[in-house]
């Protein structure tokens, strides 16, 4: 089952002024269960392709549909909801709520869903678990290293239940042990729950471990390749 | 659990946090502070001109008022005299005769209001008797005694026992002079009387004038409480054809002291909740613009604008919420500190003070409403306090998450 599909998708930047076209005519679907990688080098077009898919941003030619429905014209408000219930993100940096603990930060997203609370502890003691971080569930962010902080963040995006997970180079800011530790867990989740990741890379360790890899350059698909 | 993150929130910088609640305490206390004293002081110059000048009630003759003087006198006096007896809400009645004349000492002469009073009546009702500084209350001098304030003694450079001259104009316009004795130097609560009045015996006077000791223009009446002002007047109204007046009617003044400080009252709690407001604004926008990057991040996984809004205006709120009853609490016993250790002492201002008929010490006095009103006022002040940064919170666009790292 196709969870993305974008077609002709194309980002205009500044149309009015000094126009950039940071993504032109992609097309392109993500099946259920991919682990995919989108890589290419910097200023290609990677995150603005990401933000589109994600509903963070508004494509400027081309659809975006998520599960079978169009995002392309929804309102603000809609946007809003749909990632909510939809996507889980995992952001390079600053995904976590600071004052939060670890669990808690799992928490929150089902909060914003109004999820009951039985549902929630359970889900996230569930996710604490495997992720490896269940002793961690009480700290703060800023006690937690990185590679544990970005498990958190994959937590919390899977806390919500989305029909895939979007992570804009997940693993810029770990070392190199965090990095295969992090990748191991998401390819554990991806090979056992059928978990859909999509995610945008720099780093070979990271494009090595993809199932498919899109190389992007000039906001173009150059290669679309299984691995 | 926005509740709960809104007040984690808020110890985040809990330096920048404890300045804003100390600015709301100490807003909140220091206005109770003036409120109180305010309340004090005015209170103390309607208490002492309505105790110690006007009484509560006053009778004239209804001509008396466009012409003062001997020429309208109270009608049926002893009607009058007789109220007490028959009403029972007057405690007391002075009846005076007054007249404009002059005083002179060796040194100078001064014009001045005479009070022909009878000295127990008159100590009755405006307890003339208890601000004697020297001599005594008309009994040590046997002929013609007089009773004058300190201001007028010192201008006049006389002593208890000096003796005095005094001129005034009979009915029929004669030229009367009489010598009298300094029998008391008094200092009253009441500016009017130490600037301008001397007290003689009725029967003096009335003999230096000759006029019967039946004649007078001013009844003057001390009821039991202010509360059965408006009932009383009504009934002496109904027993008597002279012009019955409460001291509001006598001295509007009353009335304009309270209103205008009801104003000032206003204009104080307006400043410094303006002063608040400021203080509340720059803080939360800070707090706002600091996390930047972690709004951005609640908006793109999906927490909608209202509750962004939301948080922010409860994270401003608490902060308030907070401190206000701090301050209330600081105020509450700041008062009770002053009440039960005999109340803020001036007297080294108490110069100025006096000028305007207040008192040297100060016991504070504010109603309980007062509390709600400046909880309220702090609610209001947050609220408003809020909006600005919330909107900047909301108007973040979930992208610059993302982009700026
Ligand atoms: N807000 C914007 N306004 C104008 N141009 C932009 C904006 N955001 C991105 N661009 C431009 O669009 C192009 C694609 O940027 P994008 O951030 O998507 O690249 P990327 O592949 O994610 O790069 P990196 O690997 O450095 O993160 C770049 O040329 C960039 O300068
Ligand atoms: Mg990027």
């Amino acid at each position: 089952m196709k969870v993305i599909e974008l077609k002709n998708l194309s980002k205009i930047y500044n149309p009015d002024t000094i126009p950039v076209r940071a993504i032109n005519d992609v097309t392109l679907s993500v099946e259920e269960g991919e682990f995919t990688a989108i890589v290419g080098p910097s200023g290609c077009g990677k995150t603005t392709l990401l933000n589109m898919i994600g509903g963070l941003d508004i494509s400027s030619e081309g659809s975006v549909d998520i599960g079978g429905v169009s995002i392309n014209e929804m309102s603000e408000s809609e946007l809003t909801t749909f990632r909510l219930q939809h996507i889980g993100f995992v952001f390079q940096a600053y995904n976590l709520i600071p004052v939060l603990t670890a669990k808690e930060n799992i928490e929150f997203i089902m909060v914003l869903q109004n999820r009951d609370a039985k549902t929630m502890q359970e889900r996230s003691d569930d996710l604490l678990d495997r992720m490896g971080i269940k002793d961690q569930r009480d700290r703060r962010p800023s006690e937690l290293s990185g590679g544990q902080q970005q498990r958190v963040a994959v937590a919390r995006a899977l806390a919500s239940r989305p029909k895939f997970v979007l992570a804009d180079e997940p693993t810029a800011n770990l070392d190199s042990g965090s990095t295969e530790a992090l990748l191991d867990t998401m390819a554990k989740l991806n090979k056992e729950e059928k978990i859909t990741f999509i995610f945008s890379t720099h780093d070979q360790r990271v494009i090595d471990r993809a199932k498919r890899i899109i190389k992007l350059v000039d906001g173009e698909i150059v290669s679309d390749e299984p691995r | 659990m926005i509740l709960s993150l809104a007040w984690k929130n808020i110890w985040r910088s809990k330096r920048r946090s404890f300045v804003v609640m100390s600015a709301v305490a100490i807003g909140v206390w220091s206005i109770i502070f003036m409120v109180s004293f305010y309340n004090s002081m005015i209170g103390a110059i309607s208490r002492n001109s309505l105790q110690h000048d006007y009484s509560h009630i006053q009778i004239h003759h209804e001509s008396y008022l466009s012409e003062p003087g001997l020429g309208f006198q109270v009608k049926k006096p002893s009607m009058l005299m007789k109220f007490p007896s028959q009403i029972s809400d007057i405690e007391a009645v002075s009846a005076r005769l007054i007249v404009n004349g002059m005083v002179a000492s060796p040194k100078t002469n001064l014009g001045i209001q005479v009070y022909a009073i009878d000295p127990a009546d008159e100590r009755a009702v405006t307890a003339l008797s208890g601000f004697l500084t020297a001599g005594d209350y008309f009994t040590n001098i046997k002929r013609n005694p007089i009773l004058l304030s300190q201001k007028l003694a010192e201008k006049l450079k006389v002593k208890v026992r000096s003796k005095v001259v005094i001129t005034v104009q009979d009915l029929e316009a004669n030229i009367r002079a009489g010598a009298f004795r300094v029998s008391g130097i008094f200092h009253s609560k009441s500016p009017r009387i130490n600037n301008g009045v001397i007290y003689v015996r009725h029967e003096d006077l009335s003999k230096l004038i000759n006029l019967p000791d039946t004649a007078f223009n001013e009844f003057a009446y001390l009821l039991k409480d202010n509360e059965s002002l408006i009932e009383t007047k009504q009934m002496m109204e109904a027993k008597t054809n002279n012009l019955v007046r409460t001291y509001r009617e006598i001295a509007p003044e009353f009335d304009m002291i309270e209103e205008s400080s009801t104003i000032s009252k206003q204009v104080i709690t307006v400043i410094v909740m303006l002063a608040l407001l400021f203080g509340i604004i720059n803080t939360m926008l800070m707090a706002v613009l600091e996390r930047t990057k972690e709004i951005g991040m609640l908006r793109a996984i999906g927490m909608f604008k209202s509750k962004i809004f939301f948080m922010i205006v409860l994270e401003t709120f608490m902060i308030s919420w907070v401190a206000a009853p701090m301050g209330l609490m600081a105020g509450f016993l700041t008062n009770l500190y002053f009440e039960k250790n005999g109340g803020l002492d001036l007297s080294q201002y108490a110069g100025a003070l006096e000028q305007y008929g207040g008192d040297a010490i100060f016991y504070p006095v504010i109603a309980q409403s007062t509390y709600f009103f400046l909880m309220l006022a702090v609610m209001m002040t947050a609220l408003i306090g809020a909006i600005y940064p919330a909107i900047k919170a909301v108007n973040l666009k979930p992208l610059e998450a993302i982009r700026k790292l």
